[in-house]
C-alpha cells in the first residue's frame, strides 16, 4: 500500500515538472518545434517584408499579429513581458529594436535542402570555355568569404532570382527548401587540411583560378547537403605542383622527411597537419612506396 | 554441469552475433573520366565540359533493355525544340552561343534586355519585371522568373522527363557525374565490378548527336591518380570508349 502511495506522488510530481501544461512554459524562447507553431509559414511570415529593399525577400519578424492572436495574456503581463525578448532587443513599450533576422545568437531550427547535382545541370552549363566569365556558376551562391573559404548562401539573394515564383520550389513554399530539424549550432568554418590553399587570388601567379568542379571532384553528383565532404583529391594539387619540369613541392617535402622524419610539410600544410605521416596518395602521387615515420632512420 | 554447458553455447552465440555485426570494410575504387571530342573533322580535339556522365552497375549484355531504349529514343534538339515554341531565332541564337539547354545556364546581359542584340522574349519579361520588382538591377537579375514556362526551360524538362524514364529503367544503384570544363569527371566511392559508362541522353555535337555506352572494369583500389578512362567520339589508340554518332534530324516544321 505504501508502495503504491509512493508511487503516486512521485507520478505526480513527475507529470507538473514535465507537463507544459501543468509547468510554466519559457515564453522567452521560441520554437518551430511546438505544435502550435506549425501551421503554413505564411501564417506568420508574410513575403516580402516590409524593409527588404533591394529584391523581395524575408528580412524581418513577423508582425505582433502573429502572436497575439494566441498568446494576449502574455503580450500584456507586467511592464516589461517575456514573450517580446524573442524578437525585440530590449522589452520596453516605447522601444521597437529588434536583434537581427534571423537572430545569429539562436540556434538553427531548419536544416536546408539543396541539390548541387540539379543546379549544376541547369545553372553550370558552361561548355566551352568563352571570353565572358559572368555566367551562373558556383559563384552565383558561394561568393569568397576569405582567401581560404567561400561564403555559403546566407540569404536569399541567390535562391529567389529563379525561385522567386514559378520555379518550384517557391518563395511561398519554404518547406521545399527548409525542413525544421532538432536545434543545432552551424558551422561557420569547415575543416580545411590544407589550410594554406587559397582560392581566387591564390598561388604564386595568382593562377588559382580553375573552375571549382575540378578539385571539388564530388560536388556534381550530391543530391543533398548531408554528408557533403569537399572532396578534394590530392590530384587537384599535384596536376600542377608534383609534374616534371614544372614544380616538384611534394616530392621535395617527401625527400625531407627521408632525411629527418622530424620535417614538418609545410607547403600546404599547418604545423598540426604537416608533422603527421603522409598520407598513401601522397606517396602514391611521387610514385613511391609509403613510408611511416617512425620507420625511417 | 548442463547449466555451464548453456552458458557456454550463450556466450558463443553472442560473439558469432556480435562478429557477424561488425562492418566488413568494403574496398571501393575511383574511375577517373577524360572526355575529348570533334565537333567535326577540321575541328579540334577539345575536352567536352559540362556534360553528365553515368555508370550503371552491370555488363552491356545485361543492360541490352536499357541499351536500345537510350538507342531507340527520339532525337530532339535544342534549335528544333525552341523553333517547335515559336521562340524568337534571337533567343535560339543566345542559347546556342553557350550551348545552354535553359535560359538558367547564363546571366542575362543589358545588351540582351535592349537595343540591336535585344532577344524579344527578354524585353517583355523585362517590362513587366520592371513594374512587379521597382527595380532595374532586379528586374533584369530576376527576369527569368517572369519568362513562359516553355521557354525558360521548356527544352531542359522535356530531356529531363526522358532522362527519368530511362534511369528508372537502369535502376537504384547509377552513378552520375558531371565533367569540369576540361571533361575530366571522377566516379568515387564505386564497388569493384563490371559498369556500363553512358551519357543516357545523346549529346549534341556541331551536326550530330553522339552516345556513347560502354563496358568499364573497377577494380578494388582503384584510384584517382591511374591514368584516365579516355571517352571521345574519335577513334585512337588510347580511347577506351568510342561514341555512335547519328545526324541531327531536320527540324519538323508545322
Amino acid at each position: 500500500m505504501t508502495r503504491i502511495k509512493t508511487f503516486t506522488v512521485f507520478l505526480f510530481f513527475f507529470l507538473i515538472c514535465v507537463h507544459p501544461r501543468l509547468s510554466a512554459a519559457d515564453y522567452s524562447k521560441f520554437s518551430h518545434a511546438t505544435q502550435k507553431h506549425q501551421a503554413a509559414c505564411n501564417t506568420c511570415h508574410k513575403i516580402p517584408t516590409k524593409n527588404a529593399t533591394t529584391f523581395p525577400d524575408i528580412k524581418d519578424y513577423p508582425d505582433h499579429d502573429a502572436c497575439v492572436s494566441c498568446h494576449r495574456p502574455q503580450f500584456f503581463k507586467g511592464a516589461k513581458p517575456v514573450i517580446c525578448s524573442v524578437c525585440h532587443s530590449k522589452t520596453s513599450p516605447r522601444d521597437e529594436a529588434r536583434y537581427a533576422f534571423r537572430n545569429p545568437a539562436s540556434k538553427l531550427q531548419f536544416t536546408i535542402e539543396f541539390p548541387h547535382d540539379r543546379h549544376q545541370d541547369v545553372i553550370a552549363m558552361l561548355r566551352f570555355s568563352h571570353a565572358q566569365q559572368n555566367y551562373y556558376n558556383c559563384t552565383v551562391c558561394h561568393a569568397s568569404r576569405t582567401t581560404t573559404f567561400k561564403a555559403a548562401p546566407a540569404d536569399h539573394s541567390s535562391c529567389f532570382n529563379c525561385h522567386w515564383k514559378a520555379q518550384q520550389p517557391v518563395a511561398t513554399n519554404c518547406n521545399g527548401c527548409h525542413k525544421l530539424a532538432t536545434p543545432y549550432v552551424p558551422i561557420t568554418d569547415p575543416t580545411r587540411i590544407s589550410i594554406k590553399f587559397m582560392h581566387e587570388g591564390g598561388g604564386e601567379k595568382k593562377q588559382h583560378i580553375a573552375e571549382c568542379t575540378t578539385c571539388h571532384i564530388n560536388i556534381t553528383k550530391a543530391a543533398s547537403l548531408r554528408g557533403l565532404k569537399p572532396d578534394v583529391p590530392i590530384t587537384g594539387c599535384t596536376e600542377c605542383h608534383n609534374k616534371e619540369g614544372l614544380r616538384q613541392d611534394l616530392n621535395t617535402e617527401l625527400v625531407a622527411i627521408d632525411k629527418n622524419r622530424n620535417f614538418t610539410c609545410v607547403y600546404c600544410h599547418a604545423p598540426n597537419v604537416g608533422s603527421l605521416d603522409p598520407p598513401a596518395s601522397h606517396y602514391l602521387i611521387a610514385e613511391r612506396p609509403a613510408l611511416k615515420r617512425k620507420d625511417i632512420k | 554441469m548442463r547449466a555451464p554447458k548453456l552458458v557456454f553455447f550463450a556466450i558463443l552465440l553472442m560473439v558469432t552475433v556480435v562478429l557477424a555485426q561488425q562492418p566488413v570494410p568494403r574496398q571501393t575504387g575511383v574511375l577517373r573520366l577524360r572526355v575529348r571530342v570533334k565537333a567535326d573533322d577540321s575541328a579540334p580535339l577539345r575536352g567536352l565540359a559540362r556534360k553528365r556522365f553515368f555508370l550503371i552497375p552491370g555488363t552491356i549484355e545485361q543492360n541490352r533493355a536499357l541499351i536500345d531504349a537510350i538507342e531507340r529514343q527520339a532525337l530532339l534538339s535544342r534549335d528544333c525544340y525552341y523553333q517547335k515554341i515559336g521562340a524568337s531565332s534571337a533567343l535560339i541564337n543566345w542559347l546556342r552561343e553557350s550551348d545552354c539547354e535553359s535560359v538558367y545556364c547564363r546571366g542575362v546581359e543589358q545588351e540582351f534586355v535592349s537595343g540591336p542584340k535585344a532577344v524579344p522574349e527578354f524585353a517583355t519579361a523585362f517590362a513587366t519585371s520592371q513594374k512587379e520588382y521597382g527595380n532595374d538591377e532586379t528586374a533584369r537579375q530576376w527576369l527569368t522568373t517572369n519568362l513562359a514556362p516553355n521557354v525558360r526551360d521548356g527544352f531542359y524538362r522535356t530531356q529531363q522527363t526522358v532522362l527519368q524514364t530511362l534511369l528508372k529503367q537502369a535502376g537504384p544503384e547509377v552513378h552520375s557525374v558531371m565533367t569540369d570544363r576540361n571533361g575530366t569527371a571522377y566516379f568515387t566511392d564505386l564497388g569493384p565490378g563490371t559498369y556500363v559508362l553512358s551519357n543516357l541522353i545523346p549529346t549534341e555535337l556541331g551536326q550530330t548527336f553522339v552516345t556513347w555506352n560502354c563496358e568499364v572494369q573497377v577494380k578494388p583500389g582503384d584510384l584517382a591518380t591511374e591514368k584516365p578512362y579516355l571517352v571521345s567520339n574519335r577513334k585512337d589508340r588510347n580511347v577506351k570508349c568510342v561514341g555512335i554518332e547519328k545526324p541531327k534530324p531536320v527540324c519538323a516544321t508545322d
